[in-house]
Order: C-alpha cells, then structure tokens, then sequence
C-alpha cells in the first residue's frame, strides 16, 4: 500500500504582533511593534495509508487548520518535509491540488449567484474532467447525496445542510484519491449528518479514498474513523486506533448517586475510604459521582455501603465516553 | 452619550493599529497636493489673478480643501453596503442604540484621527514644500474649524444617506462611486466654485455640496470677506439640518423592508 | 489552451450571473459615465480660464483624456481587485483558490471580472474622434494597430502597478486602503507630464508609470515628435511592469498566511 500523506517533523510558525494595550500604547504601536514567533504547528511526523479514514482532532488553536491547509498546499510549511499524493503540496500546487479533494465547513466553494449545476459544469472544466467519467461518477454521488431537486437552484438560496451536500459532491468531481474535510458537519442536523458520513463510508469503500476529516464532533469520527490523530499546542499527542484509547482511558465506570435528603460529603468519603474511589460533588444539582475502576467487585461494594447508608432518589452507571477521555488527555496534557 | 464616546475611541485605535495606511496615506495626500499645486501653476501661466484668487491663494486654497478632506471624509457608505448585504445590519438593530448615530460617532472618530496626525502634521509639511500662506487672524481659524465640523456632518450625511440605499438596490457600488466623483467635482475640491459659469454657480447655490469643501476653503484663503464667511456657515447650518429629513424618511422605510425581508 | 478555454468559461457564468441583475449593469455604466462626463467638465472650466497649458491646447489635454479612459476601460474590466485585501485575505477567500488547479491570480481575475466596464472604451473613443476631428488629425494605416498595442500596453502598466499594491497584503498584515488613493495619482498620467517638476515627471514615468496610460502614448496620435520615444516603449515598460507583479505575486501567495481562525 502507497501512503497517501507523509508528513516529518513538519513545522509552521507565525508572527504574532502583540498591541500595547490603550492609547499610548497603540501610538508606541504605530513607530515599533511587539511581535514574537509562535508555532501553529510544531515538529509533527505522521504518516496515513491509502485508504485511511482519519479523524484529525484538537482543541481551538492546537494546529488542525494550520495543518490541513499546508498539506493542501495552501501555506508554505516553516520547516519539515510533507509528501501527499507523492508530490510537495506548495511547489507543485497546480499539479497536486488535481489529486485532492477539500471541502471547508465554513466556507463555500461554489459560486454564489449562480444555479449549483453551473459551479458543477465550471469545475468539472477547472480539473478537466471528461463528460464520460463525469456522467459515470457524478450522477452516482447527485442520487446518493440527494441533491438532484436543488441543482437547478442558486446557491445562495440552499439552507447549510443542503449547501454542504453540495459542498461535498463539488470537491468529489474529478473524484480525487485524498479528501480533506475541514468541520463538514458544523452546524448540520443529525439527518443530515448520517447522511453525510454514509456517503463517505460508502466512497471510502468504493474508490478507496482516504479521507482525513478535522472536526469538533466526536460522533463523526466514531463513526467514521478508525484512527485519530489529535493535537495539543501543535504538537501530536496521540496517534493511534479510536478503540486503543477508550480501552486505555475508558477503564473506570462513574457511579452518580442523588440522595433523598441533604448529606455531607466527608460522610460519603468515610464510607467507602477502605476502597480506591475518587469522589466529586456538583453542588448545584446535589449529585455524588465516584470514579473508580471498573471492576464488578468495587461497583457492587460501594454502591452497597452508600445504599445502606443513605436515602436513595437515583443511581446511574456509567461507562467514560469518548468525549469524557478526550478531555481527560487534554487537561492531563499528554497520553 | 458614553456609549457614542467609547465608539470614538474604538475607531481611533482601529485607525492607529492600521499603520501602512498612515504611512502609505499622508504620501499620497503630499503627492495629490504637489500635482495639483503642478496643475494650477500650469494654469495660471503668467496670470496674476483668476476670479480673485492669487497663485499662493490658488495653492493654499489646494492644500487646505485636501487637509479638510482627511478629516471629513470617510468610508461609511460603503461599509454600510457591505453591512447591510453581509446581513449584519439586522444584529446592530437589535443592539441597545441609534445605528446611524453609531456610524457618524465612527466617522468622527476616524475624522478627529486624520486632523491631528494627518491634517496637522501634513499642513505644516506642506506649509514648508510650496508656496503657501496661513493667516495668523485667530477669527479665521475660529470660523474655519466651525466651517469644517460642519462640512464633516454635511458629508457624513450623504454618505449615510447614500449607504442607506442598499436596501433598496442590490448592488450601490455604481451609485456610490457616482456620489463620490460628484462631490469631488461639486464641492470644490477639484476647483474653486467660482471658477465654474455664472449660471453653474447660480445653479450649485443650491446644492449641499459646496458646504463640504469650498466653503471652509474660502474662509481659510480669505477669499470670503468676515461677513461672507459666516453667511457660508449659516448655509452649511441649514444643509446639516434640511438633509436629516430626506435620512430618516429613508431609514424608516429601510427598517420596514428589513422587517417584511427578514434582513 | 487550457488558461483560454477557461477564460471562455469564467466569461459565460459572468454573463448568466449579470444577466440576473440587469439594472445594476445600467446604474454602473450610468456611474461611470458620470465620472467621465465629470472630468471633462474639469478640463473644460480650466480652459475656460486659460489658453494653454504648457504649450497644449485644449483639444489636447481632451485626447489625451480620451485615449486614457480605452486602457482604463480594459484594466477595470479585467483587473478589478481593489477589494482583494478584504475579499480574499481578510475573508480568506484565497484559500479556495488554492485548493484549485489554476493560477491564483487568474483564477481572482476571472472571478472578478466586470466586462461592462468596456463601455467606458466606447466613451473613450467618442471622446478621441471629437477632439481629433477639432484638431484636424489625420488616420494613418497604421494607426489602429498601433493604438491597440498601446492600450495593451497601458492597461498592463495599469494591472501590473494594481497587482503589486495588491501583493502588499501577503506581507502586511493591514488592511489598506492603499487602492483607492493609488487612484487619485494614476489620474495625473491624463494631463501633460511637462507642467510636472522633474521629480513627479520622474515618479510617472518610471516608479508609477501612469504617464504610459495617457500622455505618452497618446502624444503619438498628437504628432508630439519629441514624446515619440516614450510612446513607442510603452508596450515595453506595460511588459515589464506585467511581469514584475506576477513574479511578485508568486512569492507572495509564498508568504500567504491564511486568514486567521
């Protein structure tokens, strides 16, 4: 298998002007100015498979986008060597971008005013598609997107959920071999959501396209990816199988206990202080939460002792969900 | 009131933080004022005189109208259009004050900007690279910047007047474009209004252009005796007043196309 | 081939869309025309005050204007990006053109295009068979072709000084307003260079060489021998100055940091 990204200790970083803060501040600022190099993007190397769907996640400012656009030649990287489709995406971007497919959430790649199988026919001409392979590609991801009814309509008039099923069909014209998907699903319903990641499974398994999809919604990359890759302060703090992490970080089970009548915390502490149990208390809602291991064993005795203890109103269990791990790396800072 | 204040303030640390523009800005303002001042040497030849106006009063007469253009001038049509078509206006109406008041407080802002480290310091430039000359009769300065403050709302009332016509055009940029030319030539930024034929002048009376720069300009060359000079300013007063009608007729029917539009 | 094909694409969407907003085709014209109409009146009422200027008339000076608006008229309608900062920087626009296998800045200019403003060429050319017939020049075989390959010339002086201030934005991060004022001085190229002191002459004919839009090459149809030097390389320094701004737009578009998110 050829790999379709190869990226090593990549690098981007930026000028960052800082503005004094008031007015004397700003004229000090019209003479010299602060500035101080920040990396968006710090020494990452990470290399994904032909085929590969990816969830590529981090935090607001962790370097998603700064990424994405230097692979898609869009930024010249600082430092580092990338190699996607086998060519250096800025160098060679006429020819390279030929191969890529992008799709950016917040941001149209059709043409405003005009109906939305004009923009189809112009890019079709853009990456010099043929009528045969067109017909043969396209009216395939027009019925599976469902799109049919809205081609003759301009886009400015689509709501954003049909506008993205647009979106997506138009960076799948010339069908490229890699599919850059920046947040395709912000602001969707959940409708349309599933239907999005259905389309993509299904060209995934199609075509073997491989796909690397930023985004801040969990769900997406649970369903689609079977790899993430996720980012903190530019650097790449895990890399690995979905399911390694929730084994690794998703161990522990959460007990939530809400009580009858009012009850002090150091009580419930001393209940079960012989068993290794992490107590939190959120103090609006009155509801107890105990993180432990999950171990049957531990469960059953610390809901026993409590039980027995305490007036019970509501139990619940709880297995760590991916979000819930996702966090936890993040506030620990490392994997 | 305090909220107007703070948008002053907004706008004048907006105006510094963009520094290529003060740069870049008072080059090109010394490179208009040197063309023109070119031209009108050109034009005057030998001549001492035309309609009254000496070289050096021609000249000053250039550089003033300019300077006073740094400060009355300002962009808001145009930044109205943009508002109004990116659908922004509908959030600034729901917002806790008088949208157009908003935009002039902005325009003053960036206005009070220009006139002191724009006007200022490139009317003493220029006072050393041409042939220019200053009163130094406190009266006339007094009357000028009463001039000029006027001739600041006489414009920034076309432009949002202008602006305002977004919502009922698609597309203003022609029409924007067309006021902007027009009051550069009508306002006498360009050429002194008495230049022009006795029945144009006769005609521009009564136009509220000429309140935007030949009037201050006047005052500041002299050209305008002290009682000509307060009779010019009693005429932009009426202008600032008059053009509030044609404003808020406009602004009342735009709200209601907002509403029945949805913005 | 590819780049003229696409071309005739561009133009046929351009058309579809306009063709939707038909009134706003007439109010621009209508704009511009009022723009044009505007300057003549300047020239006129300063001639109504002097005979000459530096040794031209006033059919001249109206030529001049005249054979200005066609290149004018050629660089609006295809380089139309005074509002390439905010469109394509600050709204990171570009960032789509990139993902495309074209060049970015035909891409932006077939984007943007505005063929309507090819009617100020009519205007242009109404205005030099008015003032020519005054002056009583004569049409040589020659003179069409030449007259092409000068307005060519004067609309690349024109594109390439527009694109490199628009290259600006790829290093400063400020927005400018720097177009619009380079405006006010390309509008000096209308009258005669000689009534300029040396460096301002200097400064159009070399550094912003606005000169090449308007009184050079128009000093040719005029019969001006002594300006026949600079007539005559117009369609060079147009090349030259075309070239430069694409060279450097190509190590701009290097330094592209993408619009902030």
């Amino acid at each position: 298998m050829n790999n379709a990204i190869e990226v090593e200790n990549l690098r981007k970083e930026f000028k960052a002007y800082s503005s004094r803060s008031g007015l004397k501040g700003a004229f000090r600022d019209l003479l010299t100015r602060n500035y101080k190099v920040v990396p968006a993007v710090n020494d990452i190397s990470f290399t994904v498979k032909q085929g590969e769907m990816v969830g590529y996640i981090g935090e607001n400012g962790a370097g998603k986008s700064t990424t994405i656009k230097m692979l898609t030649g869009i930024l010249t990287p600082s430092s580092g060597k990338i190699s996607v489709n086998g060519m250096n995406p800025h160098k060679e971007r006429e020819r390279f971008v030929q191969t890529i497919g992008v799709v950016f959430g917040q941001r149209s790649q059709l043409w405003w005013d005009i109906a939305v199988q004009e923009s189809f026919r112009l890019l079709k001409k853009v990456y010099k598609v043929t009528d045969e392979h067109y017909d043969n590609h396209m009216n395939h991801v027009i019925k599976t997107l469902d799109i049919e009814p809205l081609l003759d309509k301009p886009v400015r008039k689509l709501s954003l959920g049909q506008r993205m099923r647009c979106e997506l069909a138009a960076a799948l014209i010339h069908n490229p071999p890699l599919l850059f998907l920046d947040e395709p699903t912000i602001g969707l319903d959940v409708l349309v959501k599933l239907k999005i990641r259905e389309f993509l499974k299904e060209i995934n398994e199609k075509y073997n396209t491989t796909i690397l999809l930023t985004t801040h919604d969990l769900s997406d990359i649970e369903a689609l990816c079977e790899r993430v890759i996720m980012l903190d302060e530019g650097k790449v703090i895990y890399d690995g199988a979905l399911r390694n992490l929730q084994e690794k970080w998703g161990e522990g089970k959460e007990l939530q206990f809400q009580f009858l009548e009012k009850v002090d915390m150091a009580a419930v502490k001393n209940l079960t202080k012989a068993i290794p149990v992490k107590w939190e208390l959120d103090e609006k809602e009155q509801i107890f939460t105990a993180s432990l291991e999950d171990n049957d064993e531990l469960i059953s005795q610390v809901i026993a002792k409590v039980v027995a203890a305490f007036k019970i109103k509501d139990i619940k269990i709880n297995a760590t969900s991916t979000e819930e791990i996702i966090r936890n790396i993040y506030e620990k800072g490392a994997v | 009131m305090d909220k107007y204040l703070e948008m002053i303030r907004i706008r004048f640390l907006m105006m510094l933080a963009y520094r290529t523009n003060y740069y870049t800005g008072i080059l090109i303002y010394g490179i208009n004022i040197g063309a023109y001042y070119f031209l009108w040497s050109a034009i005057y030849g030998g001549k001492e005189q035309i309609q009254g106006l000496s070289v050096v009063q021609m000249t000053t007469y250039v550089a003033v109208s300019w300077m006073a253009r740094a400060f009355y001038f300002n962009n808001l049509d145009r930044e109205m259009a943009m508002e109004i078509m990116e659908g922004k206006v509908a959030i600034e109406l729901i917002r806790p004050y008088n949208y157009l008041g908003m935009k002039t407080m902005q325009g003053l802002g960036e206005g009070i900007f220009r006139l002191f480290f724009f006007s200022a310091p490139g009317l003493i430039i220029v006072y050393f690279v041409f042939p220019i000359e200053f009163t130094w009769d406190l009266s006339v300065w007094g009357l000028f910047a009463v001039s000029i403050i006027l001739s600041f709302f006489i414009n920034t009332e076309l432009n949002l007047l202008t602006g305002i016509t977004t919502f009922f055009l698609y597309n203003n940029t022609g029409l924007i474009r067309a006021k902007r030319v027009v009051i550069d030539l009508f306002s006498g930024l360009l050429l002194p209004i008495n230049f022009f034929p006795g029945w144009a002048q006769e005609f521009m009376k009564f136009l509220p252009f000429q309140g935007i720069s030949y009037l201050p300009s006047m005052i500041f060359t002299k050209g305008f005796s002290q009682h000509q000079a307060i009779e010019a300013i009693g005429q932009q007063c009426i202008w600032v007043i008059v053009l509030i009608i044609p404003i808020q007729l406009l602004w009342h029917m735009a709200k209601k196309q907002l509403i029945i539009q949805g913005g | 081939m590819f780049y003229l094909s696409m071309f005739f694409q561009y133009i046929s969407q351009y058309l579809k869309t306009r063709l939707q907003y038909r009134a706003d085709i007439f109010v621009e014209f209508f704009s511009d025309l009022l723009s044009q109409a505007i300057n003549l009146v300047f020239i006129l009422v300063v001639f109504g005050h002097t005979n000459l200027l530096n040794g031209w008339n006033r059919d001249e000076i109206i030529f001049i204007y005249g054979f200005f608006l066609v290149p004018f008229a050629v660089f609006s309608a295809f380089f139309n990006i005074w509002d390439f900062n905010e469109r394509y920087i600050v709204k990171g626009e570009l960032d789509r053109i990139l993902t495309r296998p074209i060049h970015s800045l035909f891409q932006i200019i077939l984007e943007r295009l505005e063929l309507e403003s090819l009617l100020g060429a009519i205007t242009g050319l109404a205005v030099m068979f008015y003032a020519g017939s005054r002056l009583g020049l004569s049409v040589e075989w020659y003179d069409p072709i030449l007259f092409v390959v000068f307005v060519a010339g004067g609309a690349l002086v024109y594109g390439g000084v527009f694109i490199m201030i628009a290259c600006i934005s790829f290093w400063a991060d400020a927005r400018t307003s720097l177009m619009p004022m380079m405006y006010n001085i390309s509008n000096y190229g209308r009258y005669p260079v000689n009534i300029y002191n040396k460096l301002i002459r200097f400064v159009l004919t070399w550094v912003l060489p606005f000169a090449f839009v308007g009184v050079y090459p128009a000093a040719f149809f005029l019969e001006k021998t002594e300006w026949y030097w600079y007539s005559f390389i117009t369609p060079v320094i147009g090349i030259i100055f075309f070239i430069v701004s694409v060279l450097l737009w190509n190590q701009g578009v290097k330094k592209y940091r993408g619009a902030g998110n």
